[in-house]
């Protein structure tokens, strides 16, 4: 039986066992809609205020699903308004699936109405993408596209179709178990390969091994802790590999990079080995390059073969699967211990706590973001699901939360996008219904797509929205007080009543600039069973240590 | 330093290939010195060739990268000087 191109694309869909879509309609993409109108029973659909927030909020999705992100933007501006999303979603591996209405065939080229080059625009920064321009090519572009958008290193596929490949009937069959000659053997690592790292590792004396995000993608966190504890040794996370493994495990020992641990970053550069474990040493985590590491073998494991070497020069490079990887090596593993290797960081972690007590008492009795965050962190038990947004509040989220749980710290951290946490809360409180989701903004972030309070409300999402303003572009602040001499240029922001905004989408919300009053409000906030802002006014002028100055090598980090 | 290198690349003869291997270079701003493209056997399968001038320490990168690209095959290369 023949069905219409937009209906093919639903079947597609459901084929693929797509549950949520976030999308917005438009010329280019109404029938699609007028499709998905009789299987409202099967797939939901989010409707943003924005399409960024639509690319946001199935990054969110996919990163705590593990399934592929959809959603649907019209031609031209739909499309073009994804594209922020799309770039996030390739700097920090996220599958997902975008769907844009595209000009009908007979006019593209012509600069028709709502007409732009999305195949161009989008190529430097999606896995894969592809116009559809007749019906019949649907369901193998489709499967292919999920394929893709899953498999090896996951990243965004975006899919164009011609309006007339919409309303062209076609006999729909969708490929069973599509797969790719190329995505066939991901794992390159021989014996040799295997048992050369592992010997390196049974006699390495002072060994690092860095998680990162690989290890939250292919769920290999048991594995990771085996390997770690037979070999004992410490785990430090990157900002994306955090909540990869509880922080209070005996082996973690804190967060490399910029705003990373001190210990850290310190004694990266007395290690003797590197085991960098699903993570791609980009800059904010090496410092500068050619002081990175100077002592230490380097063995890293990624799925990505062209992230090995790219940065780091590798002793050996293990190509493949982070958990099968890892599988591998265990058994060639020999029990060890590095007590004394431990102690350093020990040591140097007082240090840093020191000093950090030292610039608190500066701030006694006010409110700053770390305080915020160490009180979250004990009335949730670090059970809570934390999507941070970018600048100072990701970082004091990132390092004053006790996240517990597996895959609980989601942030925009290879592109850096303000605006990330509201949108991406969306996809992570749909996939994870029952659990408690706070998204940590700043007052700048906040209000870069501010709109999606809307679909909060139509939706009637319980998500918890933690606003913590000082009325700065906080990190761009903190970089003009510490490199720029103090010359506040443009940071400051006149903020308007978050409270009356957040009460006009009929979200309830409270201010609290009081510190007496932060820990009882922090408290009505977690049990608030509906959407809830908390606007906590902080210091304005706190900034966030340890720092790794840009330029810098690790271990020149510095403490104030 | 410097090397002259050409890449050779085995791909699905489909538009938007040549335009991705551009992208790649273009990111980095290297600029393409020769280019040649021609389908092979059944026209399903092409062949890109292109010189460039290119840091050494970025040979081996560029060509991973290429290798990225769904429609590529095979990826070599050989310094010429």
């Amino acid at each position: 039986m023949k069905i219409t191109g937009a209906k093919a694309v639903i079947q597609s869909l459901i084929n693929e066992k797509v549950e949520v879509i976030f999308g917005y309609p438009g010329g280019a993409n109404m029938p699609i809609y007028d499709a998905l109108y009789d299987y409202q029973n099967k797939i939901r659909h989010v409707l943003v205020r924005h399409e960024q927030g639509a690319a946001h909020a199935a990054e969110g999705y996919a990163r705590v699903s593990g399934k592929v992100g959809v959603c649907f933007a019209t031609s031209g501006p739909g499309a073009t308004n994804l594209v922020t999303g799309i770039a996030d979603a390739m700097m920090d591996s996220v599958p997902l699936v975008c769907i844009t209405g595209q000009v009908p065939v007979s006019v593209v080229g012509t600069d028709a109405f709502q007409e732009t080059d999305v195949i161009g625009i989008t190529t430097p920064i999606t896995k894969w993408n592809y116009q559809i321009t007749s019906a019949s090519e649907i369901a193998d572009v489709f499967a292919k596209a999920f394929y893709i958008a899953r498999t090896g290193r996951p990243g965004p596929v975006v899919i164009d179709i011609t309006k007339n490949a919409q309303f062209e009937e076609v006999d729909f069959y969708y490929p069973k178990n599509f797969s790719l000659e190329k995505y066939k053997n991901l794992n390159k690592c021989t014996k040799e390969k295997i048992e050369k790292a592992a010997e390196i590792i049974n006699q390495s004396k002072k060994p690092l091994l860095i998680a990162g995000h690989g290890v939250i993608i292919s769920g290999a966190q048991n594995e990771l802790l085996k390997l770690a504890e037979k070999a004992n040794l410490p785990i430090a996370v990157t900002l994306h590999g955090l909540s990869s493994i509880p922080v209070n495990h005996p082996l973690y020992v804190g967060m490399v990079g910029m705003h990373g641990n001190y210990a850290v970053n310190k004694l990266t550069n007395q290690a003797d080995l590197i085991i960098g474990v699903g993570m791609r040493f980009d800059d904010r985590v090496t410092g500068v390059l050619s002081k990175y590491a100077p002592k230490a073998k380097v063995i890293h494991i990624d799925i990505d073969e062209a992230e090995i070497d790219k940065n780091v020069k590798t002793t050996v490079s293990l190509v493949g699967d982070v958990k099968e990887v890892l599988t591998s090596l265990l058994s060639h593993i020999k029990k060890n211990s590095h007590k004394d290797w431990f102690f350093e960081f020990e040591k140097l972690g007082k240090e840093e706590k020191r000093f950090h007590q030292k610039r608190e008492e500066k701030f006694k009795d006010k409110i700053t973001m770390d305080k915020v965050f160490e009180i979250l962190s004990k009335k949730t038990n670090g059970k809570a699901i934390i999507v941070a947004d970018v600048g100072q509040n990701q970082m004091f989220a990132a390092k004053y939360y006790q996240y517990k749980i597996f895959n609980s710290y989601i942030t925009s951290g290879g592109l850096g996008t303000m605006g990330f946490a509201l949108p991406a809360s969306i996809g992570v409180q749909l996939a994870k219904p029952t659990d408690l989701v706070i998204a940590s903004c700043g007052d700048g972030g906040l209000q870069m797509t501010i709109q999606e309070l809307g679909t909060i409300m139509q939706e009637k999402l319980p998500i918890k929205i933690l606003l913590l303003n000082n009325y700065y572009l906080g990190m761009v602040r903190q970089w003009q007080d510490l490199f720029f001499e103090k010359r506040y240029s443009f940071t400051y922001m006149e903020n308007p009543d978050f409270l009356k905004i957040a009460s006009g989408y009929g979200i309830k919300g409270k201010r609290v600039n009081d510190f007496s009053q932060l820990e009882k409000s922090l408290e009505e906030f977690i049990n608030e069973k509906s959407a809830y802002l908390l606007e906590v006014i902080v210091e304005k002028e706190h900034n966030v240590f340890p720092m790794v100055p840009q330029g810098a090598a690790v271990d020149e980090v510095r403490l104030e | 330093m410097i090397k002259t290198v050409q890449y050779n690349i085995v791909c699905e003869n489909k538009p938007g290939v040549l335009y991705r291997v551009a992208n790649i270079l273009l990111k980095r701003k290297i600029n393409i010195e020769t280019l040649t493209a021609h389908p092979v056997d059944s026209k399903k399968i092409s062949t890109i060739n292109f010189t460039t001038n290119i840091e050494e320490s970025k040979i081996d990168t560029i060509a991973k990268q290429i290798k990225k690209i769904i429609e590529v095959i095979d990826v070599n290369y050989l310094v010429i000087s």
